[in-house]
């Protein structure tokens, strides 16, 4: 019996209805530890490399690692991955609330979903009862429509996640559903799970997942919280949650406004976590363990509209959807925030797909004949919500934006593809590079397009200088280990970030769960770089390479100077990129190209991936000593 | 006159404490804001997102007082 | 003594009634917990922990005076008297007194872990 972990693996093949309930293997557990590098792993050993996203063989991964339900600072998480739509790579998306302990609960560890049911199905997980059900009469409901009504079907105590109609129509950015408001949001894992006519997924786990030495775990975790309790940033992070930094963000220059073209939004106090607590909050909610309870539930009621409850609005929110989109008050954002959540798509990609149309109708390249007689205008809820239903729906050019702003760029000619802000099709998170360049290489280096939560770096690119392009990618390839890590083995990372709870204290209490007296956070590193090069070696036999070549954002980036507020002047150019890719894939042992070096592939245990890429003539070639650690942890100065 | 700082996350990284583990005491002079403060300890403004005395919200144009206690939260990834 | 319960303050974190499952069971699980937090969703978005106030009336229906209090002055139920009728579980109006696996109900014995794990104030050791 594994300690720690649920104990065992669920294998549903949709198209035929098979169930398969058996115990996972602890050296496969002890090898890959859950989260995100089970999903990393999965996909790259079983989706064909010419495998459609959308079809028949991808895979939709379910997995709520180790910490996840086990008495630990905030393990609540649950991983969601398969090959994103969006990037045609790995694509894993993590969600909190309460869902990833139920499952262990269950005994589950790892679900995967292969084929596509001949019609909408939910799978409903009842402890060992499992089963797949007829979802007629959910289909086409709002996310959070389906979790009530499944809980009243089913029982109050079943966790639910859940797609909404854009997962239903395969929007790439669609995401998955949980807890009245919370999402797996980003990668269009929304999409893969809607290919699959997977409606949703309900559990209640009655059971006991085995623990080494409960006492000790209960003890430490419980020495944890009351030190925490009084740290600094507790109250403050208690009452607030991520909302706030929509402030700190427009005065250092990096926020996005009216879709990245600059980065400074007039109105940005009517936006941030001051006018939510004023305004709106209902109250604070809580991800399973966790005594940081960031989330803030709020009742938002706009004239003409209903009224409507929604989860957030978090910064990434507040961000793409608040200035990048012209949005001036907490109630438009707020709302804008339900409207994603309900249909399911990321509010991410979502806010920031829909400024770049913006833009495109601010300069004539889309008109209104093509938005059904309608306009599209920096701030308008009416117009937003009509161009998001025409997406939802795959209306007209809807159509184009439905597979991801990269492409509807594309379509949409004219120099658009210049102003989408993505990388590798991925919508890019609320943070302009421009006015920190780490930030942006943390873009464009991330194995699932641009997303700041494999390394966030704002902080030490203002330290060492926001005009300083070099000596900054050998943080990035540590911040891509560590903050990773936290996705590996389910938890929050924000106990790290925010409260001082050391990633030693995360192995420590993993250790008291699973009985393995020898794991230390140098394998855990060593794991997360194992899998930056798997879902590398992935992305590249997928795609093609060099890898090099997809690894740029949207010339906004690298051609225009932020033109207003604390950052203006901000500017990088296609050199200063350069730079920044040559550092880092020196950092990274991989070649010029950005392809993995048959060194780095050896010295990882991944001589498979080596072949593979081999075949395809796609190893790089190391044009520097290998680094024997990769990355380097950033120790700013103390005053 | 002396008032104090409390820190935590990234901010206790880049600030020594002396009086208990999360906070420092700085002498400073009348009629300084607290961006004047911060940024003659060495700190920047950008690793400080809020400020707080007691559980009041101020902002970095605010003047401390003698025996101020001023909580500086950093700011972190948002979701 | 009491636990004083401020809904207001309640997060829906589960911590309490995980601390409750582990002190009394050894079990992870909050589904073996003693309390029990109603979360209204999605309207009006709030959370409700519903805690034994010790009123009695487990002990005064059971037909074999099984429940009497202990030091810390809350009911708890003597598993040799106890003849697993289950009354007290219909009667309990909190809806707290748990059915064990054995069939033995079990309850809130004021070991006050909950209070202590809880750090937004909903539940607090009080006179």
């Amino acid at each position: 019996m594994i300690k720690g972990f649920g104990g065992n693996q669920l294998r549903i093949d949709l198209t035929t209805g098979e169930l398969a309930r058996t115990p996972l293997d602890e050296r496969f557990a002890r090898e890959w530890l859950g989260g995100r590098s089970f999903i990393a792993k999965i996909l790259y050993d079983e989706v064909p490399r010419d495998a459609d996203p959308l079809g028949f063989e991808n895979r939709l991964v379910v997995t709520p690692g180790v910490m996840s339900g086990n008495f630990a600072p905030s393990g609540s998480k649950c991983c969601f991955g398969a090959v994103s739509p969006l990037s045609n790579g790995h694509g894993d998306s993590t969600v909190g609330g309460h869902f990833g302990p139920e499952l262990k609960f269950a005994g589950l560890d790892l679900l995967v979903f292969s084929g596509i049911a001949p019609k909408p199905v939910y799978l409903l997980i009842d402890d060992a009862k499992i089963e797949l059900r007829d979802a007629a009469k959910y289909w086409g409901l709002g996310t959070m429509e389906a979790e009530q009504m499944l809980k009243e079907d089913l029982g109050e105590d079943f966790e639910i996640v859940a797609i909404g109609p854009a997962g239903e129509n395969l929007i790439a950015f669609s995401c998955i559903g949980h807890d009245w408001g919370r999402q797996a949001g980003r990668c269009g894992i929304g999409a893969v799970m809607g290919s699959k006519r997977l409606k949703a997924i309900a559990v209640r786990g009655t059971g006991k997942v085995p623990i080494h030495d409960l006492k000790a775990l209960r003890d430490s975790t419980m020495a944890i919280i009351k030190r925490t309790a009084k740290h600094p940033n507790m109250a403050p992070w208690q009452k607030y949650g991520t909302a706030m930094f929509v402030g700190w963000s427009n005065q250092h220059g990096v926020y996005p406004t009216h879709n990245f073209q600059t980065t400074y939004f007039e109105d940005y106090a009517g936006i941030d976590g001051q006018p939510l607590v004023d305004r709106i909050l209902v109250s604070n909610k809580a991800c399973f363990g966790c005594w940081m309870n960031c989330g803030k539930y709020s009742k938002v009621s706009l004239p003409g509209k209903p009224t409507v409850f929604v989860e957030g609005p978090e910064y990434e929110t507040g961000s793409l959807c608040g200035g990048n989109c012209g949005f001036n008050t907490i109630e438009q954002v707020a709302y804008v925030n339900w409207l994603c959540d309900h249909v399911g798509i990321d509010t991410m990609s979502g806010g920031g797909f829909a400024a770049f149309a913006m833009e495109c109708y601010e300069k004539g390249l889309i008109t209104r004949e093509q938005l059904e007689g309608h306009e599209l205008r920096w701030g308008s809820i009416d117009d937003f919500e009509h161009f998001i239903d025409m997406i939802v729906h795959r209306r007209g050019i809807g159509e184009w934006f439905a597979r991801g702003a990269k492409y509807a760029a594309e379509q949409i000619g004219g120099g658009a593809e210049r102003l989408v802000a993505q990388v590798k099709g991925q919508g890019m998170s609320g943070y302009d590079g421009r006015g920190a360049p780490a930030m942006l290489l943390s873009y464009m280096t991330a194995d699932i397009g641009a997303h700041h939560n494999r390394a966030w770096t704002i902080t030490m690119d203002e330290d060492l200088g926001k005009t300083v392009i070099k000596g900054k990618a050998k943080v990035v390839v540590y911040l891509q280990h560590i903050r990773p890590f936290f996705d590996t083995v389910s938890c929050c990372r924000l106990f790290w970030g925010e409260v001082d709870v050391t990633a030693e204290e995360h192995i420590d209490a993993i250790k008291l769960m699973t009985g393995w007296s020898d794991f230390t956070l140098e394998e855990a590193m060593r794991l997360s770089d194992r899998i930056w090069n798997l879902n590398r070696a992935h992305y590249l036999e997928r795609n093609g390479g060099p890898g090099r070549s997809f690894d740029y954002p949207n010339a906004r980036f690298y051609e225009e100077a932020v033109p207003s507020g604390p950052g203006k002047g901000a500017r990088l150019t296609m050199a200063d990129l350069d730079v920044m890719l040559d550092e880092y894939y020196e950092a990274r042992g991989w070649g010029k190209d950005g392809n993995p070096s048959r060194e780095i592939l050896a010295d990882l245990g991944l001589a498979d991936c080596a072949a593979n890429l081999q075949k395809r003539g796609l190893l790089g070639e190391l044009f520097a000593p290998l680094p024997a650690v990769r990355g380097e942890r950033y120790k700013p100065k103390a005053f | 006159m002396t008032i104090f700082l409390k820190v935590g996350g990234m901010l206790k990284e880049r600030v020594k404490t002396d009086v208990d583990e999360w906070t420092r005491s700085v002498e400073t002079e009348p009629g300084r804001t607290l961006r004047q403060v911060i940024e003659e300890l060495g700190l920047k403004t950008v690793h400080v997102a809020m400020a707080f005395v007691g559980e009041r919200l101020i902002s970095l144009s605010y003047v401390p007082h003698d025996g101020d206690v001023i909580t500086l939260r950093p700011p972190v990834q948002g979701g | 003594m009491r636990i004083q319960v401020t809904a207001e303050a309640c997060t829906g974190c589960r911590l309490c009634r995980q601390i409750c499952a582990i002190d009394g069971f050894a079990d992870t699980n909050p589904r073996r917990a003693r309390l029990r937090i109603e979360a209204k969703f999605p309207s009006p978005g709030t959370y409700h922990p519903q805690v034994c106030d010790q009123c009695g009336d487990c002990a005064e229906i059971c037909p074999e005076d099984a429940i009497t209090r202990n030091d810390q002055g809350a009911y708890v139920v003597d598993s040799e008297r106890c003849s697993m009728c289950g009354v007290c579980i219909d009667a309990c109006p909190v809806g707290v007194m748990m059915k064990g696996e054995d069939e033995i109900p079990y309850k809130c014995d004021f070991c006050w872990s909950c209070t202590e794990v809880c750090n937004t104030g909903a539940l607090v050791r009080a006179e």
